[in-house]
């Protein structure tokens, strides 16, 4: 493997962190999700508190505001039982003039473990792996338009539940590809686990450059995209899109992409339908859908929390098999 | 004091490579060794002599942005990379857009200068875009050209007024074209940069800016430069337009026509520039752009930069390689792997050079032209390391390679230069 991503992995393959879902291998992103699933109850609720990481520290570095991501880090931090100290950095040493690096050899000086990293510029979270002292670990968890692996694998996770190996799978995702990390990283998540039909549906304003590239499939009609797939993602659309101008309004996106029941219908019969949230009803996704029986979003918020519960522990125990 | 160096392999535009050979430097200049009554001899070791490169884009920081580099350090870089002349950008602090910024230059660079450091201006005051600078004064306190640098003119007007002023005077202008709707972004908007989510610039940034220049520059008939061009797409716009008959030349960064989009795959900052790094496609468009004639000149836009400029995640990180004290070594390396001989890589910093900024006694090794000169063991190399390194700033892929060629002397107006 080549490129940054090599950076996540110990040389004998292991995860010491997590930064991108791009060439992560089948068998690593398999045991993730093994793992994250045995952190839910048989309720398919996460359990409520595990000693694994008892004494570690966890420090939630956001340099982006986000309040949901930040929240499940915290609670998957909390129910392994770590000290999890929150840094707002917007509000701090960044705005004090104080750069990145000084930020994180402080922070690495106060006995951190694992650094749970936002960043508005692509390749952040790269910067920091690349220059923390080998004990800690770092998960992005979303930079720029660039990556956001726990989303990606817990909608991977969401996935395998409903509809079992994505490998005989088809998954349209539907909207603003383009400037969204989370389209990404869930599209090389599904390459790494063998999926062998992936669409891409929107208008051409809003679809990135390099589809072809990772052998995804461009639909700008609606309806061609959806037929016969077994997974529907649906993506954020953000207000700054229109004054942009690369989209009339949210009525026309609506009109054009929504997932309507009358659209969903061209999908195979029970396709999931998944958004990873919060959602615009009456943007991207109707009402009726939002509420009926193929909609899976919520689950996804609740893999949300095993998953991050899963690379937390996964990550640390290749930190203290190798330092301790 | 006279020199012959004898035993040496003359490369030279303009001339049929003269192998096994001696040339005399007499006063300053080239002369026939044979004239000469003696003096110092010197082995050339059967090594080839090239005239002198000048590097019509470098970055030398001073005054004013010592931080990052000085007029010694960059100028000795340069010399280690071949170059005996180098034409400054005005991009300092202050910029340089007066006759008294000019003189500044000109006497910090009599003081400390390695070679000769050739100066540019502003053609609007304070680079602001808005006023026009005092052009003829510039002129004559020793510009070569005047540009606007990366800085957008308010208007296309005002770009005009600028232009046709400066044909009146019988001045060039340099042009960075970009359109300011498109500029911006941090990689070049291609597979690599999109993978990486990072700011994307898109070709048409420059093909836009390019096309209406174009039209500016054959209204007003000003001796234009266009510099540092990216895109197969602008190659093709300056050779039709060449073929026109516009009174035009323009340039390629030596960086632009060695590496491509994938050298950012690794985020590595020193592959962050201005102007960004495109496809391959692109860089074989320039590399024959070069070999043909449609792009006139390779510079180096050395652009030193201190350690923290450099030390944040890639879109946040300061534009620009070090590279000036490679350059030789990396012309020599396109030659080895048959991308672009070195005959003709050497004429894009020399003779065309020498014609660039008037001085038709620099860049070719002929009786009577100043005595610039660089003795060099193509058989050898040169490696660069943390220890070697001779430019203040460390910014550059360069160090830790090894690149073929080793200077064995260097020659100013008859001086002989201390090298790495």
């Amino acid at each position: 493997m080549h490129g940054p991503a090599a950076l996540q992995l110990t040389l004998d393959g292991r995860l010491r962190h997590l930064l991108t879902t791009e060439g992560l291998p089948k068998s690593l992103i398999t045991e993730l999700l093994d793992t994250a699933e045995t952190f839910l109850s048989s309720q398919g609720q996460p359990v409520k508190k595990v000693p694994l990481l008892r004494g570690k520290t966890v420090v939630n570095l956001f340099f982006e505001n986000s309040t949901r991501t930040r929240t499940t880090f915290d609670i998957a931090a909390h129910r392994l039982s770590a000290d999890v100290v929150t840094l707002d950095i917007r509000t701090s040493s960044a705005s004090k003039g104080e750069t990145l690096f000084d930020t994180l050899k402080n922070l690495e000086a106060m006995q951190a473990d694992l650094f749970v990293v936002r960043h508005s510029a692509g390749g952040a979270p790269f910067f920091i792996a690349d220059r923390v002292t080998p004990n800690i670990a770092v998960i992005n968890a979303g930079d720029g338009t660039h990556a956001h692996p726990t989303q990606a694998l817990l909608d991977l996770m969401t996935i395998r539940k409903h509809k079992g190996d994505p490998a005989q799978l088809s998954v349209a995702i539907i909207g603003d590809l383009k400037h969204s990390r989370v389209a990404r990283s869930l599209i090389h998540g599904l390459r790494g686990m063998g999926c062998p039909d992936i669409r891409a549906i929107g208008p051409g304003t809003l679809l990135p450059g390099d589809l072809e590239h990772l052998a995804v499939r461009t639909f700008h009609r609606i309806e061609d995209g959806l037929k016969d797939v077994d997974v529907v993602v649906l993506l954020r659309l953000q207000k700054e899109r229109m004054t942009a101008a690369l989209l009339p309004s949210e009525r026309e996106f609506f009109n054009l992409y929504g997932m309507t029941e009358s659209r969903l219908q061209l999908a195979k019969d029970n396709a999931i339908v998944m958004h990873p949230g919060p959602i615009n009803r009456g943007v991207e996704i109707a009402n009726e859908v939002a509420d009926g029986q193929q909609a899976v979003i919520l689950d996804q918020v609740t893999n949300g929390i095993a998953i991050r519960m899963a690379v937390m522990a996964m990550t640390l125990s290749t930190q203290q098999d190798d330092h301790s | 004091m006279s020199v012959i160096i004898r035993n040496i392999t003359i490369i030279s535009p303009g001339s049929p490579v003269h192998e096994k050979t001696d040339i005399g430097i007499a006063q300053g200049v080239f002369v026939d060794p044979q004239t000469l009554p003696g003096g110092k001899e010197i082995d050339g070791q059967s090594s080839w002599l090239i005239p002198g490169l000048i590097d019509c884009r470098v970055n030398l920081r001073e005054p004013g942005l010592e931080h990052k580099g000085t007029i010694a350090s960059e100028t000795k870089a340069a010399v280690a990379g071949g170059v005996t002349s180098v034409v400054a950008t005005p991009a300092t602090d202050p910029i340089v857009d007066s006759p008294a910024d000019v003189r500044l230059v000109l006497e910090r660079a009599g003081a400390s200068g390695h070679c000769r450091v050739l100066p540019t201006a502003m053609l609007t005051q304070s680079g602001e875009g808005a006023q026009l600078s005092e052009m003829a004064a510039l002129v004559d306190a020793g510009c070569v050209a005047l540009s606007q640098g990366n800085r957008p003119f308010r208007s296309r007007k005002i770009e005009f007024n600028a232009l046709k002023y400066a044909q009146s005077l019988g001045i060039r202008v340099i042009l960075d074209s970009e359109s300011r709707d498109f500029a911006g972004g941090c990689a070049h908007a291609g597979r690599i940069g999109t993978g990486l989510g990072l700011s994307l610039n898109s070709p048409l940034s420059e093909t836009l800016g390019l096309g209406a220049d174009l039209d500016l520059v054959e209204a007003t008939g000003v001796a234009a430069h266009f510099s540092r061009i990216t895109s197969k797409n602008s190659v093709e716009r300056i050779r039709k337009a060449k073929a026109e008959g516009l009174n035009i030349t323009c340039d390629v960064t030596l960086a632009h026509l060695v590496y491509s989009e994938s050298a950012i795959a690794n985020l590595d900052p020193n592959f962050h520039l201005e102007r960004p790094l495109r496809t391959e496609d692109d860089r074989l468009a320039l590399i024959s752009g070069i070999a043909d004639g449609t792009i006139d000149l390779i510079v180096s836009d050395h652009s030193p930069h201190e350690t923290g400029a450099k030390l944040a995640p890639f879109p946040e990180t300061e534009q620009g390689m070090s590279i000036a004290e490679g350059i030789i070594q990396l012309l020599m390396q396109l030659d080895k792997k048959s991308e672009l001989p070195f005959e003709i890589s050497l004429t894009a910093m020399t003779a065309r050079a020498g014609q660039f900024i008037n001085r038709g006694d620099l860049g070719a090794i002929q009786y009577g032209n100043s005595a610039d000169c660089v003795l060099i063991n193509p058989n050898q190399t040169t490696e660069f390391d943390d220890s070697n390194w001779l430019s203040a700033g460390r910014n550059s892929p360069l160090i830790g390679a090894t690149l073929p060629g080793r200077i064995l002397g260097t020659w100013i107006s008859g001086r002989h230069i201390a090298g790495r």
